[in-house]
């Protein structure tokens, strides 16, 4: 069960950030199974922020499960352990448009001021778990009323 | 909370801002996030059947379907389409 982690502030190869808009369009980070050999991912960290000028605004953050990934800038996970072999989660970052998303399915919500920064943490057990079929998955969206500039992510993720 | 399924920060400048305990649905595997002296009625509830957290949503269908079952049923049904040759 190896852990990897993946964030959309990479600097080659990630692709550009997207702006925030007033709704949920681009997804800053998606985790999808291979279509080949899918896995189950095991979302267990996840820490959110912006990086843009600081003022009062409100960000909506979202993680929903999806059906298929986005199509844009696909960037390798980075495991954890060096010893461990490359995800076969497919994983992708900053992009434009999100993929499709099941309807009703975010499993993670939360609103935070633009000035501050996030982290939820699963214990054991806690986890957001996506099914070993092709393409399922998560995406991690953001949205804001007020702000318009770019947000960063990070999703610490495990393969069983 | 006894045996909470995560625990949140929020940080700002000045350092950590807020925490608070939260714990992963165990029938749609969403997380909830446990205010600070919130009431136990607003967090949800056990479920009797397979005795674990669920959130106000499930708590208001009133039937157990762990988040397990429903992750296995996907997968049953991927693999008896890939078999066929359907996906």
């Amino acid at each position: 069960m190896a852990k990897y982690a993946i964030t959309n502030g990479s600097t080659s190869g990630g692709g550009t950030q997207q702006s925030m808009t007033t709704t949920y369009v681009g997804a800053l980070i998606g985790l999808a199974s291979s279509t080949s050999t899918p896995r189950r991912i095991k979302v267990y960290d996840v820490l959110i922020g912006t990086n843009g000028t600081p003022a009062d605004n409100f960000i909506e953050w979202d993680i929903s499960r999806i059906t298929q990934s986005s199509t844009s800038t696909v960037l390798a996970s980075q495991p954890l352990d060096p010893a461990d072999a490359t995800a076969l989660t497919v994983t992708t970052v900053n992009s434009s448009t999100h993929g499709t998303i099941t309807s009703g399915s975010n499993v993670f919500y939360v609103g935070v001021n633009q000035r501050a920064s996030y982290r939820w943490v699963a214990a054991p057990g806690g986890e957001l778990v996506a099914p070993a079929t092709s393409s399922a998955g998560f995406q991690l969206r953001t949205r804001s009323g007020g702000y318009t500039g770019t947000a960063t992510g990070t999703l610490h993720f495990e393969e069983q | 909370m006894r045996n909470a399924g995560g625990y949140a920060y929020t940080f700002d400048v000045g350092g950590i801002r807020q925490e608070a305990d939260t714990f992963t649905c165990a029938h749609c595997n969403r997380v909830v996030i446990v205010k600070p002296k919130c009431d136990p009625c607003d967090l949800g509830g056990m479920c009797r059947l397979c005795d674990k957290m669920i959130c106000p949503t499930c708590v208001d269908l009133g039937r157990c379907d762990p988040i397990e079952k429903k992750l296995e049923r996907e997968e049953a049904r991927y693999r008896a389409l890939r078999s066929y040759g359907l996906c």
